[in-house]
């Protein structure tokens, strides 16, 4: 396992570079330029001039990357043109809420997902397997904006139990994660489920399971430790997936919510051209993708003695 | 990462679900509002400010901020008029290029420092040096010796001095009525000496409002500065809350959790006609233009009867009205009626595409005219481009739409690539000028903000007449002969002049809708607690 942890992890340090590389030359081949959304509406030439200069744009860009590079090697993201602050230490602030957000999403999302799920194979075609994909129908079909604000109109504006957006500290804090949690993981749990009730279903056919009720093991012991575990696999890369994109900022979520996160930040830094923020977003969210990628993997191993890594 | 160990470990979950349930039943009043607060908390903002620095002041959110937090020698009252600020008065010399400001005696910085002139010289020498990154010094670059001082061949400001504590010697390049005026603009506004490589994050001003707390894309927090020399504050704490989303805003607005809001265009209809809402409704005419900038250079549109033909193609009225849900005013000229009533008299290029047609013939170009409409992604300016498009097919023109991103947009506007561009222009201060000088002076093509890339040496000289000029009748009649010069030779299609919509919760009291943003500083604002709202 630990050499295979080694290699994977070593492999993505190429992968990274390219994702630095990419991001660099798509951000100058892209239109829009970062000094003039600097400037606003009214500038003047100069002063555009004296700003390209002051941020280093006017130098060739093989000068640019390298000095870029070099910062990222350091483990300097630079700072961003827009607002002066370290880029690093404004990812630092927005990604643990998205994490707050995205884990609790996630949390939500496999409770309900599998359990749904697994009731839905124990009786194909019976009342709960239906509600559960009628269910998991129209949680995958609600576009997450809609049901975000269904969710502030009933719960925030109707009957008053939570606030309707923004952060909140502390314990306390925790009630404004509910209804951004809630709007997120409902395509996760809609997804989870039909998922869980496919594998499950394959599963709950076997041999092996006929055998185990066979030898008068509890229905209970039937479904859980002997369908359900195996089941696992197409479920860990349904949330080892879901759970890397919303860890990279669920944009729309985090919008309506007001919820500080990285999402709303990288969007707001592309929509500023800001290169620096972006760059550094860029790269620390591929990261976060590779590394949750990875973990799936380990979770597969976890899950299901029979895969190993070597 | 132990998803998959989670997944199956159901006491986990449950517990997760419990404590939410139970975050949820503590919860109580929600976000807790209505008329208990003992703060003021506002939903306007929808981005995070840029930073709280004054010398970085581009965007609305931070201007908004700088001028709680700060003042300058002069300040906007809600009525977009310029009133004296840190500057008790002043005398301008004869010739107009000099002015004298003699300070207020006794303000103090919130650090307890007390404010001198030397502070007010320091203060535009950096928001006006490359260093600061700030990239909008236009507001003080018509101080002598600016142009110098920010290319590096002077050391300091030479326009500027400080004789003595409480005055301040200002001469500028060229005579500029408009002066005081700029000097409202938060980019003017008085920093601390000390102000150091953290002053965006950690501000200290001599504003009615002193900083708290900043949580990034959150909220911005203020707390009362109970030595203010002018009016103070009528409540504790301000919080500006940063909310992206409308609809978001006004579900705050009903639960009572933000005092003020911005209505949106599309909720006008529904705020207007159900019972309880319209007591709570201000509006106030904001100095922004609608409009659709011509580039007068490109092909066919460098006919001034092709330009005219597009201002009698589109039905502006109706666009007001279904688009804007009629919350404007139809522009015959790029200056509102609050900066020129008089020029009200003019009449809108009306809706006629019979004569569209006739001139669109006239030029030659009957049928074969063919256009690209440039739009940014607000939704507004989209349905906008959209109905415009549509008027002009009406008359035999082929008009595309190409959507962009902002950026995107601009970028070409500014490079001339762009036949027509949907977008509006915010004037900055409470002066002709403000829409004059960059929306038809040839100086200001590009960049500048004249994306028409109109030119008329005899609108460029009444324009600059009217700078000059320090009789104010004097000024509005160059003023309005430069508008109506340049509104005969349409350089954009007209649209109209906006009129802003407030919702303002009944236990705030004494709230005015500010013409210009920076105008309302919540200083003769309170709060009644007898009035409607749940309590806390």
């Amino acid at each position: 396992m630990l050499p295979y942890l080694a290699r994977r992890l070593l492999l993505a340090v190429p992968t990274l570079a390219g994702v630095l590389v990419v991001t660099f030359l798509l951000l100058f081949v892209a239109p829009g330029d970062p000094v003039q959304e600097m400037v606003g509406e009214r500038a003047d030439a100069a002063t555009v001039a004296r700003l390209r200069r002051e941020l280093r744009l006017d130098e060739p860009l093989p000068t640019q990357f390298a000095a870029y590079a070099g910062g990222v090697l350091r483990g300097d993201l630079g700072r961003s043109f827009v607002t002066n602050r370290p880029v690093a230490r404004d990812v630092a602030e927005r990604f643990p809420k998205t994490l707050l957000l995205a884990g609790t999403a996630m949390a939500f999302a496999s409770a309900f997902g599998i359990a749904l799920g697994v009731l839905a194979a124990r009786a194909p075609g019976g009342w709960a397997d239906r509600l559960a994909l009628g269910g998991a129908y129209l949680g995958i079909s609600f576009p997450v904006y809609w049901v975000g604000l269904l969710l502030i109109l009933f719960f925030a504006v109707q009957l008053r139990w939570l606030p309707a957006s923004g952060y909140g500290q502390g314990w306390r804090g925790l009630r404004y994660l509910v209804l951004p949690a809630l709007a997120l993981g409902t395509r996760s749990v809609a997804f989870l489920a039909r998922v869980t009730r496919s594998a499950m279903l394959e599963v709950l056919g076997g041999d092996f399971v006929r055998t185990a009720r066979a030898k008068g093991l509890a229905e209970r012991a039937v479904v859980f430790r002997h369908g359900l575990r195996n089941a696992l696999i197409p479920v860990v890369t349904v949330l080892g997936l879901d759970f890397g994109y919303y860890l990279t900022g669920s944009i729309l979520t985090e919008t309506i919510f007001s919820w500080p996160g990285i999402g709303r930040y990288v969007v707001n830094a592309i929509s500023r051209r800001d290169l620096p923020a972006i760059q550094g977003a860029v790269l620390f969210l591929s990261a976060v993708f590779v590394l949750v990628n990875l973990l799936t993997d380990v979770a597969y191993a976890k899950v299901d003695p029979r895969v190993r890594y070597e | 990462m132990t998803l998959p160990a989670f997944a199956a470990r159901p006491a986990a979950q449950a517990a997760v679900l419990a404590l939410a349930a139970l975050a949820a039943a503590c919860g109580g009043a929600g976000g807790g509002g209505g008329a208990g607060r003992q703060s003021f908390v506002d939903s306007r903002d929808t981005e995070d400010p840029r930073s709280l620095d004054p010398a970085l002041s581009t965007d609305v959110p931070t201007g908004r901020a700088v001028s709680y937090l700060f003042d300058g020698l002069t300040r906007f009252t809600p009525d977009a008029r310029v009133v004296p600020a840190l500057a008790e008065r002043w005398e301008v010399s004869p010739d107009g290029r000099t002015y004298t400001f003699h300070l207020r005696q006794g303000v103090r910085f919130h650090d307890g420092q007390p404010l001198v002139a030397a502070h007010v010289v320091a203060s535009w020498q950096r928001a006006l040096d490359p260093k600061s990154r700030g990239g909008r010094g236009w507001p003080l670059e018509p101080i002598d010796g600016a142009a110098a001082f920010q290319a590096g061949r002077a050391r300091s400001l030479a326009g500027a001095r400080a004789p003595d504590d409480s005055t301040l010697v200002v001469t500028l390049a060229e005579p500029l009525a408009a002066f005081p005026k700029l000097l409202a603009m938060p980019v003017a506004s008085v920093v601390p000496p000390n102000a150091g490589a953290d002053f965006g994050q950690k501000p200290v001003g001599t504003g009615p409002w002193k900083f708290v707390e900043w949580r990034h894309d959150d909220y911005l927090k203020f707390a009362r500065n109970a030595a203010y020399w002018g009016e103070k504050p009528g409540a504790d704490t301000l919080v500006a809350r940063v909310i992206p989303e409308p609809s978001t805003k006004v579900a705050e607005f009903e639960n009572g959790t933000v005092d003020v809001l911005a209505v949106p265009e599309g909720e006008t209809r529904n705020w207007e006609q159900t019972d309880e809402r319209p007591a709570r409704l201000l509006s106030a005419p904001a100095l922004r233009l609608y409009y659709v900038a011509i580039n007068t250079t490109r092909g066919p549109l460098a006919d001034v009867r092709v330009r005219q033909a597009l201002n009698h193609a589109v039905d502006t009225k109706t666009i007001l009205d279904r688009l804007i849900a009629g919350r404007g005013r139809l522009a015959a000229g790029t200056l509102p009626a609050l900066l020129d009533s008089a020029g009200a008299a003019r009449a809108p290029y009306a809706y006629d595409p019979a004569k569209a047609r006739q001139l669109l013939a006239a030029a030659g170009h009957a049928a074969d005219l063919s256009l690209q409409i440039w739009v940014g992604q607000d939704p507004t300016f989209a349905r906008v481009a959209q109905s415009v498009q549509g008027y002009l097919q009406a008359v035999g023109v082929k008009a595309t739409i190409v959507q962009r991103d902002a950026p995107s947009v601009r970028e070409a506007a500014r490079n001339g690539q762009a036949d027509l561009f949907v977008k509006d222009w915010f004037a900055d201060y409470p002066d002709a000028d403000a829409f004059l000088y960059p929306l038809l002076h040839s100086a200001s093509r590009g960049v500048g903000g004249n994306l028409s890339f109109y030119s008329n040496k005899a609108v460029d000289s009444l324009v600059v007449a009217a700078r000059r000029t320090a009789d104010d009748a004097e000024r509005a009649r160059l003023s309005r002969a430069a508008d109506s010069t340049a509104f005969a030779d349409a350089p954009l299609i007209y649209l109209f002049h906006y009129n802003q919509l407030y919702a303002v919760q009944p236990w705030i009291r004494g709230f005015q809708v500010p013409t210009i943003f920076t105008g309302q500083r919540w200083q003769g604002v309170t709060i009644q607690r007898q009035g409607a709202g749940p309590a806390q």
